[in-house]
C-alpha cells in the first residue's frame, strides 16, 4: 500500500494503492470510472484503453502505482462544457456502436489518432485500431465515424463501405 | 500453459521503480529468486495473472537511463537497451535501413498499443515458442548482455534460449541490452498469424551481401518449441543464384525438413504449408530488395 495521486479527468485523485493493483480495476472500482470496460485481462480486446501521459495504454496491463504522479484521460473527460465532442457526436450520427460496451475505448482511440493524424485514411484507422475489438462488428460506422470528423470532412463512398463490410 | 484462463488478478508483490542498473542488482542479490525485473510488463503480467509466476517483489527498470537506449555505432554493433519499447525499436532509422528483419517483425507486433509498451528484450526473455523476436536476432547473430551481482556476461541469443519459456538467466541477473553486429547483410522476416494474436509460423532470413561466398542464415519461429535453423535451406541459398527457382526449392526444403509441432493454435502439417508459403515471400522480398 502506497498513498498515490493520480490526475484523472483534470481532478487529482489521491487514493492508498496497492502494488499488485491494476489501473484498470483502480479507476473502474475505485474511482468509479466505468468507461472503462474490464473484459479480457489480457491486452487482447483493448476495451480498458485509457490515456496515459498522453499515450494509450491497456489498463489492464499497467500498474496502478505506475501512474502515480501521471495524467489518466479516458471518454469521460472529452466532453467541454456539457457538449460532447465532435467524434463522440460522429458516433451517435453513423451509428458507430451498436451494445455500446465498447465504444468508449473506441471513441477514445479515434479521438487520439485524429490528434495525431487529422485526415487518416482507412489503413491508417485499421493501424492505429488494430488493438480494439467490436463484438458487434460496427467497425465500417466507425470509420465513417471517424472519416466524418477528419480534416477533409470526406464520407467514404458506399461501394468501399460495403466493400469493407465484406 | 493456459492462456486464456479468468484469472483477472496479480498474485501479491512489492514494487520496486530503480532508476540505476547497480540499484537493479542490489535488488536482485537481496531478493534473488523471490523477484522479477519489469520493463514494459506485457507478458510478465499475463504469466503473474495464471499464477505461472509469482514474484514477491517486482523490480522496474522503466527509469533506468541506460537501459532506456537504442544507439547504432557504425562498423560496431546496434544495441538496444532493456527498457527499449518494440514502438521505439520500429521507428529508429538505423534499424529501418540496416536491421530489415528486426524493423519487420517490431512493426507487425502485437498492436500500437502493446508496442509502445511492451520491450524487445521483454519479448525475447518470454522465450514463449510463439514470440516473434528470437529468430529475427538469431539470423542477425545478435547477443544478449547480462548483468548480475558476479558481473556483466555476454551470450549469443540461440544460447540465452535453453527451451520454451527458459531462459540462461540466473536469479542474481537481468539482461541490461541486446548487442546486434554491423554486418553486410540484407534480412527480412515473415509471419503468418491468421488473426491470432500469435504466430502460427514465422520466418527470419539473412544473407550477406559481400563479396566472395555467399552465407545465409534460415530460421523459423512459432512452428516448435523453440527456433528452428534449417541448414538445408540454408544450403540451397548459398550454393545457387537467387532466382525464382532457387527461392522454389529452399521453400520446399523448409517445409519438407523443418520439424513442426500440433497444438491448439495449428496442426504440424499446416505449418509445413505455411513455412513454404512464408519462405517464399521472404525470400522474394529479399530478392527484390
Amino acid at each position: 500500500m502506497r498513498e498515490c495521486a493520480v490526475k484523472v479527468n483534470g481532478v487529482i485523485r489521491r487514493d492508498m494503492i496497492k502494488d499488485n493493483e491494476l489501473l484498470l480495476d483502480f479507476l473502474r472500482d475505485k474511482l468509479e470510472v466505468r468507461s472503462v470496460k474490464a473484459a479480457c485481462w489480457r491486452g487482447e480486446c483493448g476495451l480498458c484503453t485509457v490515456e496515459l501521459n498522453g499515450r494509450l495504454v491497456k489498463s489492464c496491463l499497467v500498474l496502478a502505482v505506475e501512474a502515480n504522479g501521471g495524467d489518466v484521460k479516458t471518454v469521460e473527460g472529452l466532453a467541454e462544457n456539457g457538449e460532447l465532442a465532435p467524434i463522440q457526436k460522429a458516433f451517435v450520427e453513423h451509428g458507430a456502436s451498436q451494445c455500446g460496451f465498447c465504444t468508449p475505448a473506441w471513441v477514445l482511440a479515434s479521438h487520439e489518432l485524429l490528434k495525431r493524424n487529422p485526415d487518416p485514411s482507412d489503413a491508417d484507422i485499421e493501424e492505429a485500431t488494430a488493438g480494439l475489438l467490436c463484438r458487434c462488428g460496427t467497425y465500417a460506422q466507425i470509420k465513417e465515424a471517424i472519416h466524418s470528423v477528419s480534416r477533409s470532412g470526406s464520407k467514404q463512398p458506399l461501394k468501399q463501405l460495403v466493400e469493407g463490410v465484406g | 500453459m493456459s492462456f486464456g484462463s479468468p484469472y483477472t488478478t496479480l498474485p501479491d508483490f512489492e514494487y520496486h521503480r530503480a532508476s540505476r542498473v547497480d540499484e537493479v542488482i542490489g535488488l536482485l542479490e537481496q531478493f534473488g529468486e523471490e523477484a522479477e525485473v519489469m520493463a514494459g510488463g506485457v507478458g510478465l503480467m499475463a504469466f503473474m495473472k495464471e499464477r505461472l509466476l509469482s514474484p514477491g517483489h517486482l523490480i522496474d527498470i522503466k527509469d533506468v537511463k541506460e537501459l532506456r537506449q537504442i544507439d547504432y555505432t557504425r562498423g560496431k554493433s546496434l544495441s538496444i537497451g532493456a527498457a527499449v519499447t518494440v514502438e521505439e525499436v520500429a521507428a529508429n532509422q538505423d534499424v529501418k535501413t540496416k536491421f530489415q528483419a528486426l524493423h519487420e517483425a517490431a512493426a507487425k507486433t502485437a498492436d500500437p498499443m502493446i508496442r509502445a509498451r511492451a520491450t524487445l528484450v521483454g519479448n525475447l526473455c518470454e522465450a514463449i515458442p510463439w514470440v516473434d523476436s528470437p529468430p529475427v536476432l538469431m539470423v542477425l547473430d545478435a547477443r544478449v548482455e547480462i548483468a548480475g551481482s558476479r558481473g556483466r556476461r555476454s551470450i549469443p541469443v540461440n544460447g540465452f534460449i535453453k527451451g520454451p519459456v527458459d531462459i540462461d538467466l540466473g536469479p542474481d541477473e537481468f539482461v541490461t541490452k541486446i548487442e546486434v553486429p554491423d554486418q553486410t547483410l540484407r534480412s527480412t522476416f515473415e509471419k503468418f498469424t491468421g488473426g491470432s494474436e500469435f504466430a502460427l509460423a514465422s520466418v527470419a532470413v539473412s544473407v550477406s551481401s559481400g563479396g566472395g561466398k555467399r552465407n545465409a542464415k534460415v530460421i523459423f519461429g512459432s512452428v516448435n518449441s523453440t527456433p528452428v535453423r534449417c541448414l538445408e535451406a540454408e544450403q540451397v541459398l548459398q550454393e545457387s543464384e537467387l532466382s525464382q527457382s532457387t527461392i522454389r526449392k529452399a521453400a520446399e526444403v523448409a517445409s519438407e525438413k523443418v520439424e513442426c509441432v500440433s497444438d491448439v493454435l495449428a496442426n504440424a502439417d499446416y505449418r509445413k504449408h505455411l513455412i513454404r508459403v512464408i519462405t517464399t515471400k521472404a525470400l522474394g522480398r529479399l530478392v527484390q530488395s
